[in-house]
C-alpha cells in the first residue's frame, strides 16, 4: 500500500501528510484574510510579492551585475560589494530615503525625515571610496 | 515548441549555484527567521489581545497563542521587538541570496512531474510570497508608508502564519538535503576554496540548482556570503541605534526615529502627538479630572490630587512595536494605589480610557499582574519636569513591558472592575 502510495505519489506518506498540514494552516490564515474588507489588495499584495522579486528585482540586479562586469572586469567585485550594500540600503529604506513615507509620520510625529537622501548618498559614497582604498593597496603588493 | 531562456538548463550560468551553497544560506536565515518569527508572535501576545478592546485581529479568529504577559525584566518588550525588527533587517540580505541560490528551481521544465511535487510547489509559492510579504509590509510599516491600503497588524499576523507553515514544512523536506549536502561537501570545507578552486558543486542530477553550462567564477563562496553578512551588518548600523539609543542613534544614519529632539526633559521621541491625536488645551487644562471606577462609587480627582498621593519614580522603556525605544524617568502615582482610591482592593485589571477622541488605540486594557506592578504608574511627570502635552499631560499610562502605544496618554478614566 505504502509503496503503490510512493510510486503514484511521488514521495513518502509523511511528505504529503506535512503538506498537508501546512497548506491547511495556510488556508485557516488565508480564509481570515478574504474575511476582511480588503481582503483583494492583501492577496494582490502576497501574489506580486513573489512575482516582483522573482520576475522583476532579481531579473535586474542580475543585468546590472552584468553591465558591471562588462565594464569592470577583474575588478568586478570591488564595485559589485559596495554597489550591492548602497543597493540595499536604498531598498530596504527607500520609504525614509525617498520620503514617501514622510506624510504619516509628519502627521502622527510632527517631525520629518530630513537629511536620508545626503546620508545615503554619503554612505555610498564611503563604501566605493572603501572599497577603491582596498583595491589600490591591494594592487599596489602584487 | 522552444523555451524562453530561463527554462533551458544552460540560461542559469553561476559555478557557486548547487545544494551546499543552498544549504548553507538556508541555515543561516533559518536562524535569523525563527527569531523573528517568534518575537513577532510575543508581541501579538504582549498586546493582550484577549483582554478587553485590545483586539486587533478578531480574537474569535486567532490562535491560542495568548498568554499573560508579564512586567519582568522591565527590558523584555524592548529586548524582543527590538530584535524583531534589526533582525528582520539583517535577514533581509539572507533572504535574497537565498532565493538568488534556488532561482534556477523557479523555471523547472516540465514544472511538474509527480503530485508530490505539484503539492510542494504550492506550498513554496506560499513561502516565497509570504516571506517577501513579510519582510515588505514590515519594513513599509516601519516607515510610516501606508501604501498597501490595508490594516498592516492583520495582514502582516495572518501573513507570517502562511509564512511560518509554509517554512515549516520547506524546512521538514529539505533538512535531508541539506544534511547531505554538508555530508559530501563538509559543512566548512567550501569556504576554503579560493577563486582558483571554486568550481561547481558536483553530483545534483536531481536538484536542478547546479549550472550544467558554467561561467567561469568571478568571486568564492566565502566571498558571496562575505558579502551578504557586509549587507546585514549595513542594515544593522544603519537602523539599530533607534533601538539602542545613547551615542549609535546618530551612527544609525537611516533609522526612521533617529532623530535627537532637544535636551530638555520632554525632548525624547513621541509616537503621537497631541494634535495628531485630537487632544485640545481644553480637554487637558485646569477642569481635568481623572475618573477612577470599578470601586463601590466613582472617584473623581484634579492633577493636583493626584500629584498630592505618594508618588514613585521609575526608568523604564517605551518599547514601539516598530522596533524604536527611548528610556526615561517617569514619576507618578501606581496603578495599584488608584486602585484602592478606587476602593478595589485585588483588580483583575484595569480599563484604561484616554482624552483621545479616536483611533483604536484611545484605550487599552491590562491583565492583573500589570496593574500590580509596583513600577507600572500613572505617570505625572518626566525626568523632574510636567509631562508634555505630547507625552501625554496631564497623566499617562507606564507600565514596564507593555507595548509602547499602549502607554495610553491623556488618561480620563480608570476602570478597575475590568473583566480580565
Amino acid at each position: 500500500m505504502s509503496a503503490r502510495l510512493r510510486e503514484a505519489y511521488g514521495a513518502s506518506p509523511l511528505h504529503l501528510l506535512a503538506h498537508l498540514a501546512a497548506l491547511a494552516l495556510s488556508a485557516f490564515a488565508l480564509l481570515q484574510i478574504l474575511g476582511t474588507r480588503t481582503a483583494t489588495t492583501i492577496v494582490v499584495w502576497l501574489v506580486a510579492s513573489a512575482v516582483l522579486h522573482d520576475l522583476v528585482l532579481l531579473p535586474f540586479y542580475g543585468a546590472l551585475d552584468r553591465l558591471a562586469m562588462r565594464a569592470a572586469g577583474r575588478a568586478i567585485n570591488y564595485v559589485r560589494v559596495p554597489a550591492l550594500i548602497s543597493g540595499l540600503l536604498l531598498l530596504v529604506f527607500y520609504p525614509a530615503i525617498s520620503g514617501k513615507g514622510n506624510g504619516a509620520f509628519h502627521g502622527v510625529s510632527g517631525l520629518d525625515y530630513e537629511g536620508y537622501v545626503a546620508r545615503w548618498l554619503l554612505a555610498s559614497a564611503a563604501l566605493f571610496v572603501l572599497s577603491g582604498a582596498v583595491y589600490l593597496l591591494r594592487g599596489s603588493r602584487s | 515548441m522552444t523555451l524562453p531562456g530561463p527554462f533551458l538548463p544552460g540560461f542559469w550560468r553561476s559555478p557557486l549555484r548547487g545544494p551546499w551553497l543552498t544549504a548553507a544560506l538556508g541555515c543561516l536565515l533559518l536562524v535569523l527567521v525563527a527569531v523573528v518569527a517568534v518575537t513577532g508572535f510575543l508581541s501579538h501576545a504582549a498586546y493582550e489581545p484577549d483582554l478587553g478592546h485590545n483586539a486587533i485581529v478578531d480574537p474569535g479568529a486567532d490562535l491560542p497563542l495568548v498568554f499573560d504577559w508579564p512586567t519582568r525584566p522591565t527590558f523584555l518588550y524592548a529586548v524582543t521587538q527590538g530584535l524583531h525588527v534589526n533582525v528582520g533587517l539583517v535577514a533581509i540580505p539572507f533572504l535574497l541570496a537565498k532565493l538568488w541560490s534556488v532561482i534556477p528551481r523557479l523555471f523547472a521544465w516540465p514544472p511538474v512531474v509527480s503530485p508530490a511535487q505539484a503539492i510542494e510547489r504550492l506550498s513554496l509559492a506560499l513561502l516565497v510570497g509570504g516571506a517577501v510579504f513579510e519582510f515588505v509590509t514590515g519594513v513599509m510599516n516601519i516607515q510610516y508608508w501606508y501604501a498597501f491600503g490595508f490594516n498592516f497588524v492583520v495582514a502582516h499576523y495572518y501573513g507570517a502564519i502562511v509564512f511560518v507553515a509554509a517554512l515549516a514544512v520547506h524546512v521538514t523536506v529539505k533538512t535531508p538535503v541539506a544534511l547531505r549536502a554538508f555530508r559530501e561537501r563538509g559543512v566548512w570545507r567550501p569556504l576554503r576554496d579560493d577563486l582558483a578552486h571554486t568550481r561547481p558543486e558536483p553530483g545534483d542530477e536531481h536538484g536542478g540548482l547546479v549550472a550544467p553550462a558554467p561561467s567561469e567564477p568571478t568571486i568564492t563562496r566565502r566571498g558571496l556570503l562575505a558579502t551578504v553578512f557586509a549587507g546585514s551588518a549595513a542594515l544593522l548600523l544603519a537602523n539599530a541605534g533607534e533601538t539602542i539609543g545613547g551615542p549609535l542613534r546618530r551612527v544609525a544614519i537611516l533609522a526612521p526615529r533617529r532623530q535627537v529632539i532637544g535636551s530638555g526633559p520632554n525632548d525624547f521621541q513621541v509616537n503621537k502627538s497631541a494634535v495628531a491625536a485630537g487632544v485640545t488645551a481644553a480637554m487637558i487644562g485646569a477642569g481635568y479630572r481623572l475618573t477612577l471606577r470599578g470601586g463601590p462609587r466613582e472617584v473623581t480627582l484634579s492633577r493636583e490630587q493626584l500629584l498630592a498621593l505618594p508618588q514613585r519614580a521609575a526608568r523604564l522603556p517605551i518599547a514601539c512595536v516598530e522596533g524604536w525605544t527611548t528610556t526615561q524617568e517617569w514619576t507618578g502615582v501606581p496603578l495599584a494605589d488608584l486602585a484602592r482610591q478606587a476602593g478595589v482592593a485585588r483588580p483583575r485589571g484595569a480599563f484604561v480610557r484616554s482624552l483621545q477622541p479616536r483611533g483604536v488605540l484611545n484605550q487599552v486594557t491590562l491583565n492583573a499582574g500589570q496593574v500590580a506592578d509596583p513600577d507600572a504608574l500613572l505617570a505625572l511627570r518626566v525626568n523632574g519636569a510636567d509631562l508634555s502635552p505630547d507625552h501625554g499631560f496631564p497623566a499617562r499610562i507606564i507600565v514596564p513591558d507593555l507595548p509602547g502605544v499602549h502607554n495610553t496618554k491623556w488618561v480620563a478614566a480608570i476602570d478597575f472592575g475590568a473583566p480580565s
